[in-house]
């Protein structure tokens, strides 16, 4: 650029030297005159032209700035991205601890499970919406003394049953009598701070339907109800454990011995000896009946006897005596009949003397 | 855990047979030892219950630390699916393998603590999982 306007300088200069001189030697010409005035205007020319180069010089500088500051950030940004990489990767991912082999299950069998265990582990809905725990509920947890120690192995948590029949009992015991026993100031503290005197309560406004406070514990079923996630020693003891622990406890070996199974095999005796009685009451009357066939037909043959002896001493008396031995022959259904009425007396009379 | 000597010789007992498998399992007291077991790992989610076995000095038997060990078979199938209590019945079981919570379960104090925050916690979580309805 020096180059270029000094070039242009010098041509001014000469032209305005040739031109001076042209003057000095009084020749002047025109010519050189014009000379002159291009050679300026050139220079104006040049002049402007080194305008634009500082100007291009000045924006080259700025872009150069512009450019190193951006490659700045651009470092920046990429020194970032690897520190950044260098953490992640550095930073240890959580080990989890070896959690076994997986299993594999059905969403059908998960169904199931969630509908068993949804009576033992999800609370009834009035516990889960309403609020905390309530005091009495509480203070009978803590109250209920947790522990005793000594006690044998058939009592082992007093404190769960306790604390929690306590704790529903108490509100219940203090409050029944009041409203019963002094009428209608029972309810005073709780709704009639309008009526602090003894008459009948105001009756009810139309807004006023909710039931007085301590009424409450009475109607709700739920009162003292504590939710436990865990068996609670009533069912602990009415199970199998308990079961074992008092075969156990009258001297009995568990082992191999079901409760139903025996019962099972008591009522199969029971069945046997009523049978087999019932065999002896058959075999005894099957006796007596032989027996009083026996008693009859001896009595009958007795009979037989008797008439054999009327007939023989009738054939030998004459046929008088045929009339009584007719007699007697026609009377023989009567007697055997008669007859037959004594051995049942006679059967009677066995009858009771066993 | 269960490395305490033992004086048992029930320690290698396989775990009963789950029902279903069509063995004909000998009854005590007319329970199959599958139903006694079950009853008793989960009456471990009581912590009254293991207070009482420890105030009875069960827990620092070792014979009975090799039965704990050997309830492990519970937390698996397919006997997991059978117990209704999972939440306390698990936790327990494992924290039952532990020295010194068998050693601590004997103080009343976290007896109570856990028993208070185990029914705290038996509610609660299904409150968060229903934070709308809350």
């Amino acid at each position: 650029m020096d180059k270029y306007l000094d070039s242009r300088f010098e041509r001014v200069e000469k032209a305005l030297a040739t031109f001076i001189d042209s003057i000095a030697k009084y020749n002047p010409s025109e010519k050189l005159a014009e000379d002159l005035v291009a050679a300026d205007r050139e220079l104006a020319a040049g002049l402007k032209e080194l305008e634009r180069h500082q100007n291009n010089h000045a924006r080259i500088l700025q872009l150069r700035q512009e450019t190193a500051s951006l490659d700045q950030q651009t470092k920046d940004i990429i020194g970032g991205l690897w520190n950044m990489r260098k953490e992640v990767k550095s930073t240890p991912a959580t080990q989890y601890p070896a959690t076994g082999p997986k299993y594999q299950f059905t969403t059908h069998e998960l169904l199931n499970y969630a509908k068993r265990i949804s009576r033992t582990t999800l609370p009834p809905a009035h516990l889960l919406y309403n609020s905390e725990p309530s005091e009495s509920q509480q203070a009978g947890g803590q109250g209920g003394q947790p522990m005793e120690v000594d006690s044998a192995a058939q009592t082992p948590m007093p404190g769960l049953g306790g604390g929690t029949a306590t704790a529903a009992g108490t509100p219940a015991a203090s409050a029944a009598p009041t409203p019963a026993a002094s009428g209608p100031s029972g309810p005073g503290p709780v709704t009639t701070s309008t009526a602090p005197f003894s008459q009948p309560p105001p009756p009810p406004s139309a807004n006023q339907t909710a039931l007085p406070e301590d009424f409450k514990p009475h109607i709700n079923l739920l009162t003292g109800y504590q939710f436990h996630p865990w068996p609670t020693e009533d069912k602990v003891r009415m199970g199998g454990m308990a079961a074992y622990q008092s075969l156990v406890s009258r001297a009995v070996d568990p082992k191999g011995y079901d409760p139903e199974e025996e019962e099972r095999r008591k009522k199969e005796e029971e069945e046997a000896r009523k049978e087999a009685e019932e065999r002896a009451i058959r075999e005894r009357e099957e006796e007596e009946r032989r027996m009083r066939e026996e008693r009859e037909r001896m009595a009958r043959e007795r009979e037989r006897a008797r008439r054999e002896e009327a007939e023989r001493s009738g054939s030998i008396s004459g046929p008088a005596a045929g009339a009584p031995a007719a007699a007697a022959s026609s009377a023989g259904g009567g007697g055997r009949s008669q007859f037959t009425f004594l051995d049942g007396m006679d059967d009677d009379d066995d009858d009771d003397e066993d | 855990m269960a490395s305490d000597p033992m004086s048992v010789n029930s320690s290698a007992r396989e775990p009963p047979a789950p029902p279903g498998s069509g063995a004909d399992e000998p009854k005590y007291g007319g329970y199959t030892r599958f139903e006694l077991e079950l009853e008793f790992v989960q009456a471990l989610g009581n912590p009254l219950y293991l207070n009482h076995l420890a105030s009875r000095k069960l827990l620092s038997n070792p014979a009975f630390i090799a039965y704990l060990d050997y309830l492990q078979y519970w937390s698996r199938p397919p006997y997991l699916k059978y117990i209704t209590y999972p939440g306390p019945t698990l936790k327990n079981l494992e924290l039952l393998q532990q020295e010194k919570f068998r050693q601590d379960i004997i103080s009343p104090d976290l007896v109570e603590r856990l028993r208070l925050e185990g029914m705290k916690a038996g509610i609660d979580w299904h409150r968060e999982s229903f934070p709308s309805t809350a």
